[in-house]
């Protein structure tokens, strides 16, 4: 019998090839999304519909540059927590939380006031329009969440197990980036 | 051809042609209702050269594809699919690829002939 | 000997499941979860068999009135959710899925242990959830692909269209988790030496099928969303009033939906491929091939959806897409069938209870592949939509290439599971009841359908010719059901007087046979490696014990190099107790309760939290 050789890495750990699972079911059903938004604006003869409007450019390409941003700090996160620095994995963590966390309250905001104005059961427009935009911060929120918890865990240092958390969750972040770019180019496309 | 670059060819093999039928399918989809509906119509997007490029394109992939496969398998006559990897496994892989290669250009040869010589948006 | 015999007390001891009802709630054994899916899957199919019968025995004679319209709705729409969702997926994936791959790659466990006992427990509550519909008189009742606007609000006010969108997400979480498990364990979790040439087919087919219902289930959940927020919030997503659209429905429903039906057939297709060279003793013919072709199969079929919408009124330059790919996906499953007979031949066949199914499986597979070319003529498609020829192409597919090989499943792996041999005479009996009767049942449907009877109808009027195809499918349902009754009679009975097996009474050719049966909680004392894609026929010299805690090997990329050693975890109450707070958010959803909802919610996330408060040991 052979002896056991020492861990080596040449592949993910199964850790990271969960998320990757988690990435591509919520990637194909925001997926969904998106083909439901053009399926029916190929319907219609006008888009938006009238008495409906396009999100603003500018303070939506503001605020999604902001939040992709944070896949900066995430990936510093990762790299750190990979290299044991406990401190400035924290640190990159909590610039990256501060800021997310500003985007969601914003946008929390937003959507509320918006929704005042035009009610999602106006038409077409505004149910796939809110349900997209709806889906889309939900996942903001969930890595909020993640961040919040891995803080928490992070408060008595750094184990393998708490290395993959921070991978993972990085990984995480990326996709919610990718989406929201995604998505926002989606929403704003209705300008054209 | 070192083992690195048969490796590399079959990965491309495997999944060069999946991905373009992927891609054209959606696509080429997509242009016919761009094409059909009242919404995509306005933004007068030529169907028929559209469809040849996005088809075209992906059936070159494949055929690419398919002959990266064939090389592999050229290049490791001797191996068996159940000998010790990496060899092994390449082949094997580039078996499946040549298969799966050959009917995703017989898709896209099939979409087009179709789409060109059946371009009209009812129910036929 | 002294050494070996401390060695296995020590994993004896390390691998202990706890006992009692506490041990089954808390498993995380993959073992004990597969046998856990098969009774709940069982007695699922004895529920939609029994709805079979009843809509059989009210369609035997013209004008019955034995059943209502509106009981007959619920019993079909209830009879397909129930056989697809709740009985072919969980009993090839959770059960066969479960209890097997870990043994065929030469592992202890799957990935993700507790992640697998919770796919069961959502499971379980998804099952409730909806039959509970059943009870409260609120069944489903607008067909399983619940077209809009007849489950609109408008149309269907009650609560059994929210159950049916609620139920089926419930239930979807369980299968994506299920999914999930599957390639990740397939990915990381192989003996030494099982580089990806070297798989068994079985873990072929159950990686599709697991690719399968990652990438399809959540398009369905998300036409279930739509609808449920148009039902209860007021959205237009379907409604042409407010330019929304209603072949929408359709479209996500069958992104879903066709890949769904390979996602069937593909864990059988597994099956028949790993009985298949136990019983003619010879290796698969063309295994590369047979190998891509399962992958293909749901690859292609992924670009096939529209083929149900034929009728619709797509435009012909849309249809022509689909049908390129309706008609090159036949290809793969032809390959599959060649290669099967091809082994039948050069092999020496044993007809023991398990071949006969397959060789069934194959008649009844190919009958209904015919009838599906004929469906890729859009012509013919747009006759015979709707009819009665529909429920016979895909009884024949699902009947004949998924139960078939289920049915052959259980005599193949009975020995291994419970340490008994089935005795084999009544299962050949049993064998050819059932196909007498599935042929009975099924063959007449493509002459109803082709002289005129449409699907879904409760009752028929005297004189139109279709009474005695009807008589004649009921009959065939009754000898289905005594020959379903014999043949699970005869595994109770070998159960308690049938002989013992050994390991290996089939001489198998994967690693399943390698261990005792039925297998220790440890799966295999000694982790073994693997030098062929058939390593009980080709055994290499094993690896290392691993007996210094509750651990498995992590394997490493496509070539099955040695990774890590990982410690995996003991029986966990977490996956049933967030299984109970999922049921408690869609019980409160379906009452309109969204608030509770939410607060149920909060629940799930302070479970999920709870489950990862304790760390794996540091190896």
């Amino acid at each position: 019998m052979t002896a056991v050789p020492a861990p080596r890495r040449v592949a993910f750990p199964a850790g990271l090839w969960g998320m990757l699972m988690v990435i591509a079911t919520e990637g194909m059903l925001l997926g969904a999304f998106i083909a439901t938004y053009f399926y029916l604006r190929f319907k219609a003869p006008v888009w938006p519909p009238h008495g409906d409007h396009a999100p603003p450019i500018a303070t939506t390409l503001i605020l999604t540059a902001c939040l992709v941003a944070t896949s900066a700090p995430m990936a510093i996160a990762s790299w750190s927590a990979a290299a044991g620095e406990l401190a400035k994995t924290r640190l990159a963590l909590v610039i990256a939380l501060i800021v997310q966390c500003g985007y969601l309250a914003y946008e929390f905001k937003d959507f509320s006031d918006e929704l005042h104005k035009s009610n999602i059961v106006h038409d077409q427009y505004t149910s796939i329009y809110y349900t997209l935009l709806g889906a889309d911060h939900a996942h903001v929120f969930f890595g909020v969440l993640l961040n919040l918890w891995l803080l928490g865990k992070l408060v008595t240092g750094l184990t393998r197990y708490r290395v993959r958390a921070v991978q993972a969750i990085a990984w995480y972040w990326h996709f919610v980036n990718v989406l929201t770019i995604v998505i926002v180019g989606t929403l704003l496309s209705a300008h054209a | 051809m070192t083992v690195k670059r048969l490796s590399r060819l079959q990965w491309f093999g495997l999944f060069g042609g999946a991905v373009m039928l992927a891609a054209g399918h959606i696509l080429g989809i997509g242009l016919t209702y761009a094409e059909c509906n009242v919404g995509g119509a306005r933004w007068g997007i030529p169907n028929d050269p559209w469809e040849m490029a996005i088809l075209l394109t992906a059936a070159f992939v494949m055929v690419l594809a398919a002959a990266a496969s064939a090389t592999i398998i050229a290049q490791t006559q001797g191996t068996s699919y159940d000998d010790d990897p990496p060899l092994s496994r390449i082949r094997f892989f580039a078996i499946a690829a040549l298969l799966a290669n050959v009917l995703f250009t017989i898709i896209m040869i099939l979409d087009l002939v179709g789409n060109v010589f059946n371009v009209v948006c009812r129910q036929g | 000997m002294v050494v070996v015999t401390e060695r296995l007390t020590r994993l004896e001891h390390q691998w202990q499941a706890r006992p009692g009802v506490l041990g089954w709630l808390t498993t995380t054994d993959h073992k004990r979860i597969g046998l856990l899916y098969f009774w709940t899957t069982l007695v699922l199919f004895g529920a939609g068999g029994v709805e079979a019968l009843a809509m059989r025995t009210q369609l035997a004679r013209p004008n019955q009135h034995l059943i209502g319209p509106e009981t007959y709705n619920e019993l079909f729409t209830l009879h397909g959710v129930t056989m697809i969702f709740f009985f072919i997926i969980p009993m090839t994936t959770g059960a066969f899925g479960n209890y097997l791959l870990p043994l065929m790659l030469g592992a202890r466990d799957m990935a993700f242990p507790r992640m697998n006992a919770l796919s069961f427990w959502i499971f379980l509550g998804s099952g409730i959830f909806l039959y509970v519909s059943l009870a409260v008189g609120d069944a489903p009742n607008a067909g399983w692909f619940n077209y809009v606007p007849l489950s609109s609000r408008h149309y269907d006010p009650g609560h059994n269209i929210d159950f049916y969108c609620l139920g089926v997400i419930f239930n979807s979480i369980a299968s994506t988790l299920t999914a999930a498990q599957f390639i990740v364990t397939i990915l990381k979790s192989r003996a030494p030496g099982m580089s990806l040439n070297r798989m068994p087919l079985f873990c072929y087919a159950m990686f599709a099928a697991a690719f399968g219902l990652l990438f399809a289930l959540p398009t369905l959940s998300a036409d279930v969303i739509f609808l449920f927020l148009d039902r209860n919030v007021g959205t237009h997503f379907f409604d042409p009033a407010y330019h929304g659209s209603a072949l929408l429905w359709q479209h996500l429903f069958w992104f879903f939906g066709h890949p769904e039906v390979y996602i069937l057939i593909v864990p059988a297709f597994g099956i028949a491929t790993s009985i298949i060279p136990a019983f003619t003793q010879r290796k698969m013919v063309a295994f590369p091939l047979v190998a891509i072709a399962e992958l293909l199969v749901v690859f292609i079929g992924f670009g096939v959806w529209a083929h149900h919408m034929y009728a619709t009124g797509l435009p012909t330059m849309t249809m022509i897409f689909f049908g390129a790919a309706t008609a090159m996906v036949v290809i793969p499953s032809t390959i599959q069938v060649f290669s099967w007979c091809m082994s039948f031949i050069m092999g020496t066949a044993r007809f023991n209870t398990p071949l006969l199914f397959i060789a069934g499986f194959i008649f009844m597979f190919v009958m209904g592949g015919l009838t599906g070319i004929m469906f890729v003529a859009i012509p013919f498609d747009q006759q015979v939509t709707d009819t009665y020829f529909v429920i016979a192409h895909f009884h024949y597919i699902i009947f004949g290439a998924a139960v078939f090989p289920i049915f052959g499943g259980l005599y193949y792996w009975f020995p291994k599971v419970t340490g008994k041999l089935p005795f084999d005479r009544p299962g050949q009996i049993a064998f050819w009841i059932i196909f007498v009767g599935t042929n009975l049942l099924f063959f007449p449907m493509h002459i109803l359908g082709l002289i005129g009877m449409t699907r879904r109808e409760y009752t028929y009027p005297s004189g139109l010719g279709w009474e005695p195809y009807n008589f004649a499918e009921t009959i065939g349902a009754f000898i289905t059901t005594a020959g379903i009754l014999l043949l699970l009679g005869n595994l109770v009975y070998s159960y308690f007087r049938g002989v013992e097996s050994g390991p290996d009474p089939w001489h198998g050719p994967t690693l399943e046979w390698t261990v005792p049966s039925p297998p220790p909680d440890y799966n295999f004392a000694v982790i073994p490696t693997v030098r062929s894609a058939y390593p009980n026929w080709e055994p290499a010299p094993p690896y290392e014990w691993l007996d210094r805690g509750h651990q498995q090997v992590e394997s490493e990329g496509v070539d099955g190099v040695i990774g890590d050693i990982v410690g995996m975890p003991h029986e966990s109450p977490w996956p049933p107790l967030l299984a109970l707070t999922l049921l408690g958010v869609f019980a409160m959803l379906v009452l309109g309760k969204f608030e509770i909802a939410g607060i149920m919610g909060i629940f799930t996330l302070l479970t999920l939290v709870g489950w990862h408060s304790k760390e794996p040991q540091e190896s």
